[in-house]
């Protein structure tokens, strides 16, 4: 007896399958591409600044852009572009360190209360509507008061802020890939509970985690953005495209530059976030894998 | 007396239901007072409409629901006060097929790994002897061996089954249950994987229990049928017994309901089955029975009878059904379609 599938092919994993899927991805590749565009700036920020960001100079205040200064320069005569530059540090430094933070807090809750069920999911679910039914930014920027104006304590309150985010969906996809008839089965062979946990259930969730882990990213970039810019996040001198933003309103109808460039680093970087994540959706929603 | 390889005693099983509220409001009787043997190499098959409770019933029967009341003996040990720990242990000797290959194999697993875990979990091999078992499995199942690397989504519905098949024999059990096993597959597959499922039967001397609606496939394989109405068995015998000369009036029915199938005699029966959350009093089929006298609506009848047994009070008194017309059971069909189809793989 013989099978029709082909044994030159090599076998595909579902992740392999989700890679190639996403690398077809015509406008998540274009996001990727303009993301680790931003990255490289970031980490090569002091060979391609050309300028010091705090440096100041009386002789250059507003300036606006030209071959010597591309982005122009702001009221205390800095490089702009060396500032936007020096800024992708901190957003991009926000967006990941505030994520990874509340994947840590959030998903161990969810695991637990999707797992345990009773009381135990019914005292975690309820702390995390709580925090819910409170808007994301005001959360934020609530804790962020609370604990200081410091870019740690920003990417510390958008970490808290974030994390029943991913307490609710790491519960609903445990729930979900419970009452899979593949989970059944794996009791029904003799699984002890935290072998089908750990085998079964947790790989069957983590991609709909790394989606959403991309889409928060973009998210805390806007929030550390909003944090600078109300001076709880990144703190003066150093750069930050939010508080940026701030000292541009002043300027905004003789200098409009000092809010262009920033303002629209964050749409760009944003931008691109949300295709990489809608990207990411795509490859891995199994009902999407047949085209 | 032999030792029956499974042996249910009344068992029960009510869902809760509740309102909007969460007060409760009632219960689905899914299964309610049930009583079965299987002897090892037997096949049973649990034939009714959806819904019926059959499903619910062969969960119950491997503890993967609790019963509310009720015994389980596999293999003359009694599972339903078994410990966590010592459950996992015994469901070596119990394993359950699945109806849809698509849901019940892990999308992240290869074959090998799934095949592999029973191994893992029930025996010491090394991990060299469990790829050869693996690579045995695979080929008794009618797979390539080469094949175990590969993931599910690779293969077809059919070859998806008989991976499920690979991993339900892996640790050697004495029962299966085989929940629809076929009923999600093409026809021309159904008949390959019921051949390889009987030959396993023969084979391995399993207790096999089918629990099915397509009476074509249970007149195919079955050598006992039980058949389920509202939570309760209405009718068990010999399949040839039961086909031939069906005493139930819903037995009959199905009967008669099979396509292709004019020969049958029964009277038609109306109506939907009514709710398990309130089942009718007397003989839960009253409502629905073309021959029902006053004594149906109030006396629940016993499940009567030696080797063919009918719950009925008018067993015996009913005429006569004309035999289940062989040449035109889904049972032939599906024999013409197994040789047809023989060397055809999936």
């Amino acid at each position: 007896m013989s099978v029709s599938v082909s044994t030159i092919r090599p076998p595909q994993s579902p992740a392999r399958r989700a890679l190639s899927a996403f690398l077809a991805h015509k406008l998540a590749m274009f996001g990727l591409l303009v993301v680790l565009v931003f990255v490289a700036g970031a980490v090569f920020a002091p060979y391609l600044a050309g300028a010091d960001p705090i440096a100041t100079s009386w002789s250059a205040i507003r300036k606006a852009p030209s071959a010597a200064h591309w982005f122009g320069t702001d009221e205390n005569g800095r490089d702009v572009f060396a500032r936007v530059l020096f800024g992708a540090r901190a957003s991009l430094a926000a967006g990941v360190i505030a994520v990874g933070g509340a994947l840590l807090i959030g998903v161990p809750f969810g695991l637990i209360a999707g797992l345990a069920g009773g009381w135990v999911d019914a005292v975690i679910s309820r702390v995390a509507d709580a925090m819910l039914a409170v808007p994301f930014l005001i959360l934020a920027i609530a804790l962020a008061a609370f604990l200081g104006p410091a870019l740690e304590n920003a990417m510390l309150a958008i970490a808290i802020s974030a994390s029943p985010i991913f307490t609710r969906l790491a519960r609903g996809m445990v729930q979900d890939a419970a009452s899979q008839d593949y989970v059944e089965a794996a009791r029904a062979m003799g699984n002890p509970p935290w072998r089908t946990a750990i085998l079964h259930i947790l790989p069957n969730i983590a991609p709909s985690l790394l989606v959403q882990a991309t889409l928060s990213i973009a998210e805390a970039i806007i929030a550390e953005a909003s944090l600078s810019f109300l001076g709880l996040g990144q703190q003066p001198p150093a750069p930050s495209w939010g508080s940026m933003l701030n000292s541009a309103q002043r300027f905004i109808e003789n200098a409009p530059w000092l809010a262009i460039f920033p303002g629209g680093a964050i749409f760009i970087l944003v931008l691109a976030l949300n295709l990489v994540g809608d990207g990411l959706r795509d490859a891995m929603d199994p009902r999407a894998a047949k085209r | 007396m032999t030792e029956y390889a499974l042996e249910l005693a009344g068992i029960r099983r009510h869902f809760p239901v509740r309102d909007a509220l969460g007060r409760p409001r009632g219960a689905v009787r899914a299964v309610d007072g049930v009583s079965l043997r299987v002897a090892p190499g037997e096949v049973l098959a649990i034939v009714g409409e959806s819904g019926c409770g059959k499903s619910t019933l062969g969960r119950l029967a491997l503890r993967l629901l609790e019963p509310d009341d009720g015994q389980v003996q596999v293999l003359g040990q009694e599972w339903t006060t078994l410990s966590p720990r010592a459950l996992r242990a015994a469901r070596r000797d119990a394993q359950m097929i699945f109806q849809d290959p698509f849901a019940s194999l892990d999308p992240r697993m290869t074959v090998a790994a799934a095949i592999e875990e029973p191994l893992i979990l029930h025996t010491k091999l090394s991990r060299a002897e469990r790829a050869k078992r693996v690579a045995e499995l695979l080929a008794r199942v009618g797979l390539r061996p080469e094949t175990a690397v590969r993931y599910p989504h690779e293969f077809s519905g059919g070859q998806r089954q008989r991976i499920a098949i690979a991993r339900a024999i892996a640790s050697n059990p004495r029962i299966v249950i085989g929940d629809e096993p076929v009923s999600a597959l093409d026809v021309s597959v159904q008949a390959q994987v019921l051949n390889l499922l009987m030959d396993l039967i023969r084979e391995m001397e399993l207790a096999f229990i089918l629990i099915s609606h397509d009476l074509g496939v249970v007149r195919h394989v079955a050598g006992r049928v039980a058949v389920m109405y509202l939570g309760r068995i209405v009718e068990e015998g010999p399949a040839a017994e039961i086909f031939a000369a069906p005493a139930h009036p819903y037995t009959r029915a199905l009967l008669a309901a099979v396509p292709g199938q004019g020969h049958i005699q029964a009277e038609p029966i109306q109506g939907e089955m009514p709710s398990p959350i309130a089942p009718p009093s007397g003989c839960r089929f009253h409502t629905r029975c073309p021959y029902a006298v006053a004594r149906c609506s109030v006396d629940s009848p016993e499940l009567l009878g030696a080797a063919h047994k009918v719950a009925c009070h008018l067993a015996g008194e009913l005429p006569a059904a004309a035999p289940f017309a062989e040449a035109h059971t889904g049972g032939e069909r599906l024999s013409r379609l197994a040789a047809h189809f023989h060397r055809e793989e999936a």
